[in-house]
């Protein structure tokens, strides 16, 4: 397998900054970087199982109903996944309430189906699904880890920003309320494409 | 095989639909009791530190066991009628709020809640939940009342998906511990919900303070205690 | 009378399914170019989640729900079939998506060719599914609150949609700085477009 297979998904070939796919479903959750490492966790298993499932079944598939074949084997791993969440996590499961559900509609999952697992082996499918949920939960986690830090001033939970710079303890700072508003996860994203393209120039659109 | 044939792709859906069916009812029947159990202990975890048991400073304690400190310390469970009557052969602890709360929009029947808990000292309060709309979604909550029908030993909000940091905080200790020690009455004594006001409530008999950049949820709860309390305080000091 | 205006008004401006949860996000930005595809597909969401969203609710209240299998017979009261919600509704709007297709291809070949290209697109749409799981979970209380709900946050998607193309057709003469042409730049704008929807927060009729 070539070294693209990993790579592209994480950078050149990334999900979200490139493809446009797969926003929908997540910058809600990216408020709190536990949601977003949970949300980055489920979309890549998910991802990366239903690749393989239907790279296994990709010869059977009747053509007509292609689509919805896709669809419900995407939304059984989406259900078991919520089912886990809520026996075994409940605290999270509640935090993402029906962001878990909206996985199903991820774009990523759907494309990297229809683009690779239907002409590929399972394994190469595997890994491609997996990758591409690794480069998606990337970005999740870069806003979410903005957004959180000068939003709360906490990481995980845990307060970063000292207590005494706080106004209220007679220092200078204050919590930037704008970062907690769900239109700064786009405003923040929009920041992380520009970096990432003027980097990667070959990716600027003319 | 001729994949795009009419039977092919119904007998290949029918079958598929059934596998997936079938791995799905497995699973979620085999969870199910462990759902079930997560969605009482939060319940009961809610009752325990409405009624401040359970907490450290204030704060919920990690380790505690809220199942058993609720078998422990709940002496009596009822539910009552809009009129304040005790209605018999309901289960308190799994009535639905939420329909209840649809019923006091459209003046239905009530069956409410109430559960008696005895703390440490000896002292026996009363815990009583409230539900309601807050921005987003919904918002509820339990209130402890002490044996005189006035005095809040505490309370304990949560909501279903408000903006964390802003609505959210409803859920955060230093919210709801503003309330412990607040009073249900004005001072000549007569019945008065509590008010969540805006900047420093401070030594307010019946106020305590809202949550900056949240007014919308602050209201919405205050309103929601309101309304749930006014049905309450017929049974409240007996 | 007054809850139905209330969720209607709600749904388009307040909850807007692109500006407060970032829902459709795909196909929004991929189809935002240019005013009139976006009107195209705007319609067909309103369309898609008005019909959707009251077939849903009626499957969750008389087939899903905890005891909602009464009516067929009393014995049935202990089953749960609320874990295949999300199973049930997808398959339920590509299906419906599906049908729809099929029928404007036959029955309205003008039709088709201005909407149809979209439809399959509609499947996958975030909106769509975002609708009847945002139905579940607010618990709205009879078809009617489902399907306003429905309507609303159709018309509150297609707003978004022809707003956003009506601007990014202008911004094709602006000079912005390379990187971020085109995808930086949409993402940022649809951000304040939200926080200038941010100020409908808390309208109530």
């Amino acid at each position: 397998m070539e070294k693209d297979t990993y790579l592209k998904p994480l950078f050149k070939g990334n999900p979200i900054t490139v493809l446009v796919l797969g926003i929908c479903s997540s910058l809600a959750v990216t408020v709190q970087l536990k949601g977003a490492l949970v949300m980055a966790l489920s979309v890549t298993l998910v991802t990366a199982f239903s690749s393989l499932f239907i790279s296994l079944l990709r010869n059977t598939i009747p053509n007509r109903v292609r689509i919805i074949v896709q669809l419900v084997v995407v939304a059984m791993f989406v259900i078991l996944i919520d089912q886990a969440l809520k026996a075994f996590s409940y605290d999270t499961s509640k935090m993402l309430s029906v962001y878990i559900g909206l996985i199903i509609t991820n774009c990523i999952i759907m494309g990297r189906i229809e683009a690779f697992a239907l002409g590929n082996k399972p394994w190469p499918s595997f890994v491609d699904g997996a990758f591409n949920g690794l480069g998606y939960g990337m970005i999740l986690i870069i806003v979410a880890f903005f957004r959180e830090l000068f939003g709360s001033g906490t990481l995980l939970g845990f307060q970063i920003i000292p207590q005494s710079w706080y106004i209220e303890n007679g220092g200078w700072y204050a919590n930037n309320g704008l970062m907690i508003l769900p239109p700064m996860a786009l405003i923040l994203l929009g920041c992380v494409v520009w970096i990432h393209r003027s980097i990667d120039k070959e990716l600027q659109e003319q | 095989m001729n994949t795009n044939s009419n039977i092919y792709t119904i007998i290949y859906t029918t079958v598929l639909v059934v596998i997936v069916a079938a791995i799905l009812a497995i699973v979620a029947s085999a969870l199910k009791p462990r759902q079930t159990a997560n969605v009482e202990l939060e319940q009961m975890k809610s009752i325990m530190l409405a009624a401040n048991i359970g907490e450290t400073n204030g704060q919920p304690d990690k380790k505690a066991d809220f199942k058993k400190l609720y078998d422990q310390h709940i002496t009596d469970t009822f539910v009552i009628d809009e009129n304040g009557n005790k209605v018999q052969g309901v289960d308190a602890f799994h009535v639905d709020l939420k329909s209840q709360y649809n019923a006091i929009k459209n003046g239905g029947k009530l069956t409410l809640p109430v559960y008696k808990c005895k703390l440490d000292n000896g002292e026996e309060v009363t815990v009583l939940p409230c539900y309601g709309a807050g921005l987003w979604g919904a918002i509820w909550g339990y209130l402890s009342v002490k044996a005189d029908g006035q005095t809040l030993q505490g309370a304990m909000f949560a909501h279903a998906s408000e903006t964390p940091g802003l609505g959210g905080e409803i859920a955060e200790p230093w919210f709801y511990n503003q309330f412990d020690g607040k009073t249900l009455a004005d001072a000549a004594g007569a019945f008065s919900s509590v008010k969540i006001v805006k900047g420093g409530a401070g030594n307010d008999r019946n106020g305590v303070d809202a949550i900056s950049g949240a007014t919308i949820t602050s209201r919405s709860l205050q309103n929601t205690i309101e309304q749930w309390m006014n049905y309450y305080k017929q049974i409240l000091g007996e | 009378m007054m809850d139905y205006i209330n969720i209607f008004i709600k749904s388009i401006f307040v909850e807007n399914m692109v500006f407060s949860f970032f829902l459709g996000m795909c196909s929004y930005l991929a189809v935002s170019k240019n005013v009139k595809t976006a009107t195209g597909l705007g319609l067909a969401v309103i369309f898609v989640l008005t019909i959707t969203l009251p077939l849903n609710y009626l499957l969750y209240e008389y087939v899903l729900k905890a005891g909602a299998l009464t009516w067929l017979s009393p014995n049935l009261a202990g089953v749960d079939l609320s874990f295949l919600s999300y199973i049930v509704y997808i398959a339920m709007i590509a299906t419906f998506v599906q049908i729809v297709e099929m029928f404007v291809e036959k029955f309205s070949p003008s039709l088709y060719a201005s909407l149809g290209i979209f439809l399959p697109l509609i499947a996958v749409n975030c909106a769509i599914l975002g609708g009847s799981l945002f139905m579940q979970e607010r618990g709205y209380s009879n078809v009617g609150e489902a399907f306003t709900f429905g309507l609303g946050s159709g018309i509150g998607w297609f707003l978004a949609i022809v707003a956003m193309a009506a601007i990014r057709e202008k911004l094709a003469y602006s000079n912005v700085p390379k990187p971020l042409k085109g995808l930086g730049l949409a993402f940022i704008i649809t951000g304040l477009m939200g926080i200038a929807f941010m100020s409908f927060m808390g309208f109530q009729l």
